[in-house]
């Protein structure tokens, strides 16, 4: 137990310091930070361009690029679709370019290698993954309030307070554990192939994204967010341990 | 104890057989020589033993345990095909990565040890994108000697090389052989180079090991001979077949094989008329032998 400790902790350095060291996260955070504000601008300035005329409902309050308050159902419209659930495809792309780097470079040769067991990597890429999506999530948060802010939108909490978009924040956190796992098991599948393994998460992505409003809404409670945390943690496990099983079972190279 | 004891090793990639129930055994500190043609199961056999990939069937053993062992595998270094290294990171930075995968004390003490080795002391801030091809493959022999390993699997680490490149690693290859007491396992196809190292050699064709043995059988396998030139080439040899059991004629040399000397052999010459030109005393090289068992088993 205390060797695979260390070996995880060694793991989680190296994981740590190649994802703070690759242009990757900066960009990925940036792109969130940007997506809310060119959203939020935009689409305020194209509501009162073609006021009465336009079809799509836009956004009439910040919190709306966040979530929508349960009980509402999912419908296509603008708030519904461009809000912080396309994250959860940005951070799918992030965990599969960071594990296809993996074994694209060589570098999984290396390691694989010297590591008979692959649990620590498993855990190590989830929660290098987990921190990853957390830093998008929260730059989006970010990035919301600032264009809130530009475009003029109201930041009235009526019908879910602020604890409630802590919660929220903090539920759709959590979520990112259950699509780090998917995309985390299809790029272990895929290796190299990048696209196989980004063509998956999406695929995956899209049956669990219908379920984002109903599990993490803006009026969320401890409740949601423990169901989330439990969620994250149960396909975490659960994954990895089919991403172990895979690592171990087919070749590496 | 043997370092590596493969027994009936198979792979099959699909519908291809690429092992097919290979046997080798690589004493502990030897140099062993891989030997065989593309595609005969030498790099097969070589990521089988790193675990990189999954064997159809049979055992493999590294230091009298399951190769699957964390604390066998933990003293293996590798240099298969390329190095795994970021390209945009510097070769330090690639560098001291595998150190903290190998949780190295003194990472940097270390690094810099095997950068020495491998003659990259100095360009150890290049990014690995920019080095040369000779470099790369240094660069991967440094990350396979990090950790002081018991076991290195190289991977034709000379091939691609220019002249001063294959200089140079067959000097860290020399260097390694004294300085680290480890045993290597190295396949290659410049088996010129490979005959100035290997104390041992396994000759593999068609997934299956035909040969192993040592240097010193491998010295006894090949004879010698007295390799000589004359003025009437053809004369000559028409004239030492005759009077000798085995004569042949290859690279412009008529070769005499077995209990023979030179002063015989031109004093019988000259009493013929015919004038030798050059003559010395030779030995089959490792490439004649292996081409000769290759061509044994076609």
């Amino acid at each position: 137990m205390q060797s695979f400790l260390k070996k995880l902790k060694s793991m989680l350095k190296v994981d740590f310091k190649r994802m703070f060291t690759m242009p990757l996260v900066y960009i990925m955070a940036g792109v969130s930070f940007a997506m809310p504000i060119l959203i939020l601008v935009m689409t305020t300035m194209m509501g009162s361009a073609e006021e009465g005329e336009t079809a799509m409902q836009g956004f009439t309050n910040v919190w709306q690029s966040i979530g929508s308050v349960s009980g509402s159902e999912m419908s296509m419209d603008l708030t519904s679709m461009c809000n912080i659930n396309m994250l959860y495809f940005l951070v799918a792309v992030f965990v599969c370019i960071f594990v296809a780097e993996d074994f694209r470079s060589g570098y999984a040769k290396n390691l694989f290698t010297v590591r008979s067991k692959k649990w620590d990597y498993v855990i190590s890429k989830s929660l290098a993954g987990f921190t990853g999506a957390a830093i998008m999530l929260i730059a989006y948060f970010i990035g919301a309030m600032i264009g809130g802010a530009i475009a003029g939108l109201p930041f009235t909490t009526e019908g879910f307070g602020a604890g409630g978009v802590v919660a929220c924040m903090f539920s759709k956190i959590f979520m990112t554990a259950i699509f780090v796992s998917i995309a985390l098991l299809l790029g272990t599948v895929a290796k190299q192939k990048l696209w196989m393994s980004i063509l998956g998460s999406f695929a995956s992505g899209m049956l669990l994204f219908t379920m984002i409003p109903m599990i993490a809404p803006l009026n969320a409670n401890a409740i949601n967010v423990i169901m989330c945390l439990a969620g994250g943690a149960l396909f975490a496990v659960g994954l990895g341990a089919v991403s172990n099983l895979i690592l171990n079972k087919t070749s590496l190279v | 104890m043997n370092a590596i004891e493969i027994r009936n090793l198979t792979k099959n990639f699909g519908q291809k057989q690429a092992l097919n129930g290979l046997n080798m055994t690589v004493p502990k500190g030897a140099i062993y020589g891989f030997i065989g043609e593309n595609g005969s199961g030498k790099s097969t056999t070589e990521k089988l033993i790193c675990g990189l990939l999954v064997p159809s069937g049979g055992t493999i053993k590294l230091f009298g345990k399951d190769y699957k062992d964390a604390d066998v595998r933990s003293k293996i270094g590798v240099l298969i095909e390329a190095p795994g290294c970021f390209p945009n990171y510097s070769v330090w930075n690639n560098m001291m990565l595998q150190a903290a995968n190998l949780d190295i004390e003194n990472a940097e003490e270390e690094v810099r040890k095997v950068l020495k080795v491998v003659r990259m002391e100095g360009s150890a801030s290049n990014k690995f994108k920019n080095c040369s091809l000779g470099m790369k493959q240094r660069i991967g022999i440094a990350f396979a000697l990090l950790g002081n390993p018991d076991l290195l699997v190289l991977d034709e680490p000379i091939n691609g090389l220019d002249a001063d490149g294959m200089r140079i690693m067959r000097d860290v290859l020399v260097d390694i052989t004294k300085n680290y007491n480890c045993t290597v396992v190295i396949s290659s196809h410049i088996l010129g180079e490979l005959e100035k190292i290997a104390t041992h050699y396994g000759i593999v064709r068609g997934g299956k090991m035909i040969k192993e043995m040592t240097a010193a059988q491998l010295e006894a396998d090949c004879p010698t001979f007295i390799a000589l030139r004359a003025k009437d080439i053809e004369k000559a040899k028409s004239l030492l077949e005759r009077k000798y059991p085995r004569v042949t004629y290859e690279n412009e040399y008529i070769r005499v094989y077995g209990e023979v000397s030179p002063e015989e052999i031109v004093s019988y010459l000259y009493g013929c008329g015919v004038v030798v030109t050059e003559i010395k005393t030779d030995k089959i090289s490792l490439e004649e032998y292996y081409i000769d068992l290759m061509k044994e088993g076609r």
